[in-house]
């Protein structure tokens, strides 16, 4: 009996104790890559202001965007999550996130115009904003000084003509195929800045597809150039060995691989820079990122929504950028010498007034897909670069028709 | 008798429902999706979805990827197909034969790559297949053959999944052809010695009939598995480089889990369905196969 009794107060002491646990809000928060490691410096000072536990879980990046959709559909999602640039239009089309409008309007602390424009842009999908930007990437030229100086270039290529100059000027005194610039036949973060810095697009605001061109069709020649030439890096281990070895002497990337070649391969420090991208008609490059949004179906929107504030608060964003380096998106913070100061970041901040992000579109997965296969096939395979146009053509149609 | 029914509801009703609730219900489902243009905005409001019928059928039938994932497909069949049967004989006689030594260590040697993860293996044979530091290139180089792209060259990608694939098949099917082999009765060969048979006659008129369920069940498998190639490609090239590797259900992944048009992959499935059904029934008809 006295057992029983035992048995008894023991359940209802972990029944109320969890009731009171419950009394203290927790907001669940879902982040991608090494982003999410480090989340928790933030959310610790975050519960210190405000009394609000901060409970992080973790995604890789390739397996997050099934994970967001099968937890959209089965309702089962967390208060807000990090949100890459280009997933926001399908998940803003699905009726996932929670309009932000109101908060917006009444927040001190997030305001439009506190953001670059660029980045703003990629919250907003048909005219109503459901995010707010975090943090900003924009691609750059990484270059070997040491070795562009033994063909003569005391400083990064400036302009198209310079940058496959010297490319191919390498290649004639290392060897064709012991070394060569890195671009992917089937990234669109790396192909679509050369459109743009020609002044085209791939489609423009009321979808009208613009893949024929001259502009278009122009930037996608010289791209394949290099694949035919072979003046593309191939069979290397991994960038940063190569680009220590000297088989990737350039490539385009973001501000992330800044801290991760000086960790990985220091011996080569002080033996690269990186440089604004090379100039057609203008140095436009790519402009990604992540946002932060509040899922329609969170529990706690009001807790996660002053989470998002703290996250936009400019001592917050600087105290961000000095854990990963990863740029801020409100452009005050640009002002601090922390970042005035630095030759790399100040490269970045020039890029960054001359970058453009995709199409802010829902169908942008499928045009990315087809974008990538034609882009592909003309620089591996046979199609010439006219065929591989009219077939891209056919395909956007077919996309967009829908 | 109606304890006999408890009893059989007892031992086969978990299995029958677990078969029911993740085979059958999926199937079905599938089925029902594949005349549905239900895709990931559908998700979270269910009444945007349409009921196509067959258009998807039609579009996938008007699908250039997916011919030429079906020609790849089979292509990766037909090499990996013999292949994978002539290693698998040759090794299952010669670990059958008494004068083999350590037998059991070659048995466990050739059959160790199917319980390793193909995830893993995978990883291992693209570090093998690496140009600049892959243990392959530099093997060829001692006989003074240049370096090959093995899995960034359309000619050699798909050359290297089917011998990753077959690689991984020998060691099963190996063990089915000993018991095949085993189940044949001494007592044939010797009195086919005593009539003054050869050896190639002893193998075409003892050890191949003798084989004859074993060459089905292993075909059959193969059939059904090589139809199925997914997880090789996937791993080894992502179904690149210009989708020379992609194979169909590497294409319906990618356009059910990546594009998210589920009806669209539905349709896909169905079509495959049919194919490995209409193999699988032609096999059983060969009359290779038949007593």
């Amino acid at each position: 009996m006295r057992r029983k009794i035992l048995l008894i107060i023991m359940i209802l002491l972990i029944i109320l104790s969890s009731f009171s646990f419950s009394q203290v809000k927790t907001i669940k928060i879902w982040a991608m890559g090494e982003e999410a490691k480090n989340l928790n410096i933030m959310a610790e000072k975050f519960t210190k202001e405000t009394g609000i536990k901060v409970d992080v879980q973790a995604l890789p990046w390739t397996a997050a965007f099934s994970k967001i959709l099968t937890g959209v559909a089965g309702r089962q999602v967390p208060d807000l999550a990090m949100m890459g640039t280009t997933w926001m239009a399908p998940f803003a089309a699905m009726g996932a996130f929670e309009d932000l409008g109101n908060y917006i309007a009444k927040s001190k602390v997030v305001k439009q115009e506190k953001f670059f424009p660029g980045s703003w842009e990629t919250v907003v999908y048909n005219n109503k904003a459901y995010g707010v930007p975090w943090y900003v990437d924009v691609r750059v030229l990484y270059y070997r000084i040491d070795m562009l100086k033994e063909v003569g270039y005391n400083k990064a290529p400036d302009t198209w003509d310079e940058l496959y100059d010297a490319i191919k000027k390498l290649s004639q005194k290392y060897g064709v195929g012991k070394t060569g610039i890195g671009l992917s036949p089937t990234e669109p973060a790396n192909f679509m800045p050369f459109v743009w810095q020609n002044g085209g697009d791939i489609i423009d605001k009321n979808k009208n597809i613009l893949v024929k061109n001259p502009e278009f069709v122009e930037a996608l020649e010289f791209y394949s150039k290099f694949f035919k030439e072979n003046l593309v890096a191939k069979g290397g281990a991994n960038v940063f060995v190569d680009f220590e070895s000297g088989l990737l002497p350039m490539f385009f990337s973001g501000p992330w691989m800044v801290s991760m070649i000086k960790e990985q391969v220091p011996k080569i420090t002080g033996k690269w820079m990186v440089s604004v991208m090379p100039k057609k008609k203008t140095r436009t490059s790519f402009v990604g990122g992540s946002n932060w949004i509040i899922f329609k179906d969170a529990k706690n929107k009001k807790e996660a929504w002053s989470f998002i504030e703290f996250m936009t608060r400019t001592e917050n964003q600087l105290e961000w950028y000095k854990i990963l380096r990863s740029l801020p998106a409100v452009k005050e913070v640009w002002e601090n010498p922390e970042l005035a100061n630095d030759p790399m970041t100040r490269v970045f901040r020039e890029q960054l007034e001359d970058a453009k992000s995709t199409p802010i579109v829902p169908e942008w997965d499928k045009i990315e897909t087809a974008l990538g296969r034609r882009v592909e096939e003309v620089c591996l395979g046979n199609r010439d670069v006219k065929e591989g146009v009219e077939l891209l053509y056919k395909d956007l149609q077919k996309i967009l028709r829908k | 008798m109606r304890n006999r029914i408890w009893e059989i509801i007892l031992f086969i009703g978990p299995s029958l429902l677990l078969l029911l609730i993740f085979t059958v219900l999926p199937v079905i489902t599938s089925l029902f999706l594949s005349i549905t243009d239900f895709n990931a905005y559908s998700f979270l409001d269910w009444s945007k979805t349409n009921i196509v019928w067959i258009q998807n059928f039609i579009d996938v039938l008007h699908d250039d990827l997916f011919w030429k994932a079906v020609l790849n497909t089979f292509y990766a069949f037909i090499l990996a197909y013999p292949l994978t049967i002539f290693f698998s004989l040759l090794f299952a006689f010669l670990l059958n034969r008494e004068e083999t030594y350590f037998k059991n260590f070659f048995r466990l040697l050739i059959y160790l790559p199917s319980v390793t993860s193909t995830i893993a293996i995978a990883v291992v044979w693209s570090w093998i297949l690496n140009p600049k530091y892959g243990l392959l290139n530099w093997f060829l180089g001692f006989f003074g053959i240049p370096p090959q792209e093995w899995l960034s060259n359309t000619r050699w990608a798909m050359l290297a999944v089917v011998a990753l694939v077959v690689w991984k098949a020998i060691g099963p099917n190996m063990l089915l052809f000993i018991a095949g082999l085993q189940g044949i009765p001494e007592e044939l060969y010797e009195s086919a010695e005593i009539d003054g048979a050869n050896r190639w006659q002893q193998f075409w008129y003892i050890t191949l009939p003798g084989l004859r369920p074993v060459l089905l069940f292993v075909s059959v498998m193969l059939g059904i598995g090589y139809l199925q190639l997914f997880e090789e490609p996937y791993m080894l090239t992502g179904g690149g480089p210009l989708n020379s590797t992609l194979s169909i259900v590497l294409y319906l992944y990618q356009k059910g889990f990546k594009a998210f048009e589920f009806g669209y992959a539905s349709s896909v499935a169905f079509i495959l369905f049919i194919m490995i059904f209409g193999l699988t029934y032609i096999q059983m008809k060969m009359r290779i196969y038949q007593d």
